[in-house]
């Protein structure tokens, strides 16, 4: 395993940066309140700092191995090293609706993930994964609609 | 006394209706089958119900929600003990001991004393609560926002140190939470904060949308990168259904034994379920006639802990119904929905709303009767949930999610915090950053901060009120102990080592 995973410091200097982002931010921000005394930057500022503070610490202890740290995988799987391939199928399922969902509907892009998800699974029955998904997002968006939930138009393509 | 038992009865009517007795048999039912399923628990599943739940009643909604709580817990046990897979975090301890009673083939035995004993402290727990919550509730009547705030950040310093492996962690994940908590408009000012210039960022980042993306984004993004899930191999329900007469006798003490450390650790910021199971565990294994049989199947080591995450499931219910105040991710989600109705935790609440607290409080009772019920003689089938294939599981849950985010309000900007919070959680689980605190630090950050700035209104800035009240001040001191007590402990350690030392030095080489 490459150190940088190993050791990760850099989590901590991710925390830093971004308590400094909300430093930063609560600098544009009134400190004080001519009626309540405090300003709606006090409790940023002191957010930010806190935040700054922790990263310094992580940076620290974070520099250490962590390789045994990391949180058991659920029992009765055996836990492996990191699998890039499923992983990104996985992160690209999840990162799809942001493209599809108001230009495919919920029921597709719904099915699309879902196969997507159990390819990275190791599924490799495409088709039929493809046509479970349909049928539970389909499922899904005519059992929520009657709920109550908007899921938006069940096909915008075919103005459905 | 006399008016919290018509308030329970009052309760009662409410809780026996047809529809909401319906309700929580459907609670208890996706209680039980989440408590079985990895990668999805009490918190998510209220948290994605809660866009469908907005349409029913207030009590209706609750009582669903209680039987999903407790329902949680009695599925954990069950499969903890048949499969040695703890479907949640408080029925890890169970699987020591039940898992080893099932393969011995006696888990029957285990899941009985483990349904009896979750009864029973269930049903003991909630009476404290019935007659605990309103002596709190007039308590915090004198709680002014000094004292609440004080309260606050115990609650956020005891999570954080309580939970994860490290210290560290755990106030990194709270102030991540805070963090988020202030993006959007001032609810006092008016000023836009952290919002950097978006128009999405002005309503804050939605706690359901982080909530539901940490958990089952985070998770299923963990478990297909590190883990290769193998077939679930069950124990044979062997050795008869019901308990041997020895096995009550070694059984009882352990239940009310349980029950007395977990309902107060329940109550505690910070306490949770999990932390009662072992140490209920520890005091089974001490006080055991023969501990040699602890490792190797002690009913003890199954009836304690079994019995100390029910009561604790009710005490959690104390701080949140009477101080507003969630000491857990599941509170945290119950506290949101809360505000979702409109409704804020507190004292006002019992006097407010006084039906639904009661109906909440009546139908814990109904739920603990009904998982007996259901439980024991469904064990068999409800461990066959997790005969589903993983990948069709988290892809189930991976839309299941989707729909409780795009649901929610149908933007776009929501998907976009899906992916952001989803990488958030993996990384998290990656680096053991418990996830509690930052949803705790989400939901009572802004209640935090509105106490914080009334005091200090009250005072003209000056943040000595802070530890005006003798209240203020011993939450406050207790909170700096929490921070400071482990920094403190390594430096006397480091002295008394060095001073070991020194003496051994002298004593060998002697001047």
């Amino acid at each position: 395993m490459t150190s940088w995973l190993r050791r990760p410091w850099w989590v901590g200097v991710a925390i830093i940066a971004m308590g400094s982002v909300w430093l930063y931010g609560a600098s544009t921000l009134s400190q004080s309140s001519s009626i309540s005394g405090v300003g709606p930057g006090i409790f940023v500022t002191l957010i930010g700092v806190a935040l700054i503070v922790c990263g310094v610490v992580l940076v620290f202890q974070m520099s250490r191995s962590v390789d045994d740290l990391a949180a058991p995988a659920e029992e009765g799987a055996g836990k492996t090293p990191f699998q890039a391939v499923p992983f990104v199928t996985a992160l690209v399922a999840v990162a799809s609706p942001m493209l599809l969902m108001t230009s495919v509907g919920f029921p597709l892009t719904a099915a699309l993930i879902f196969a997507a998800v159990t390819h990275a699974f190791g599924s490799r029955r495409i088709l039929f994964d493809l046509a479970v998904g349909a049928v539970l997002s389909s499922t899904s968006w005519f059992v929520f609609r009657w709920l109550g939930v908007e899921l938006g138009s069940f096909l915008p393509l075919l103005r459905l | 006394m006399t008016s919290t038992f018509a308030n329970l009865m009052g309760g009662f009517e409410t809780a026996l209706l047809p529809f909401n007795l319906l309700m929580a048999l459907v609670g208890t039912l996706l209680g039980t089958a989440i408590g079985v399923l990895p990668g999805i628990g009490p918190a998510l599943t209220i948290a994605l119900l809660l866009p469908v739940t907005f349409q029913l009643a207030p009590e209706t909604a609750f009582i669903m929600f209680a039987g999903i709580l407790y329902g949680a817990m009695y599925g954990g046990s069950t499969t903890s003990i048949l499969l040695n897979t703890p479907g949640e975090s408080s029925s890890i301890v169970t699987a020591i001991e039940g898992n080893r009673m099932a393969r011995n083939g006696r888990g029957a035995a285990a899941l009985a004393t483990a349904a009896i004993g979750s009864f029973v402290a269930g049903t003991i727990g909630t009476v404290l609560l019935t007659f605990l919550a309103p002596a709190f509730a007039e308590l915090a009547f004198t709680f002014g926002p000094t004292e609440y705030f004080a309260l606050m950040v115990l609650a956020f310093t005891t999570i954080s140190a309580v939970m994860g492996t490290s210290r560290t962690r755990g106030f990194t994940s709270l102030l991540l939470g805070l963090a988020l908590c202030v993006i959007g408009i001032d609810s006092q000012t008016g000023a836009q904060r952290m919002t950097f210039g978006s128009p999405n960022l002005l309503d804050g980042i939605p706690f359901t949308i982080v909530l539901v993306s940490l958990f089952a984004i985070g998770e299923m993004l963990y478990i297909v990168a590190h883990t290769k899930p193998s077939a679930p191999s069950l124990n044979p329900l062997s050795g008869g259904l019901w308990m041997r007469k020895s096995d009550w006798q070694r059984s009882w003490r352990p239940w009310l034994r349980g029950t007395v450390i977990g309902f107060p650790i329940g109550i505690l910021p910070a306490g949770g379920s999990e932390v009662p199971t072992f140490l209920s565990y520890a005091l089974e294994k001490k006080l055991a006639g023969t501990p040699s049989e602890f490792g190797n199947g002690a009913i003890e080591g199954v009836a304690g802990p079994e019995a100390a995450n029910n009561a604790a499931t009710a005490g959690v219910l104390v701080p949140l119904l009477t101080l507003g105040l969630p000491t857990s991710a599941t509170t945290a989600v119950l506290l949101s929905a809360l505000q979702g109705y409109g409704l804020q935790p507190g004292p006002l609440l019992f006097v407010n709303n006084a039906t639904l607290v009661w109906s909440i409080i009546a139908s814990l009772f109904i739920g603990n009767l009904m998982l007996l019920v259901l439980n024991l003689p469904l064990a068999g089938i409800w461990v066959r949930l997790l005969l589903i294939p993983r990948p069709y599981l988290y892809a189930g849950i991976t839309t299941f999610s989707l729909v409780g985010v795009w649901g929610v309000s149908g933007s776009v900007f929501d998907l976009r915090i899906m992916l952001a919070a989803g990488l958030a959680g993996y990384f998290m689980r990656v680096y053991d950053f418990p996830v509690a605190p930052l949803l705790v630090g989400m939901i009572l950050g802004p209640l935090a901060e509105q106490h914080l700035r009334r005091s200090l209104a009250i005072s003209q800035g000056d943040p000595s009120i802070l530890i005006s009240s003798p209240i203020s001040a011993v939450l406050l001191a207790l909170a700096a102990l929490v921070i400071l007590s482990p920094l403190v402990l390594k430096v006397v350690a480091r002295k008394t080592q060095k001073t070991a030392v020194e003496v051994v030095a002298t004593s060998v080489n002697p001047k």
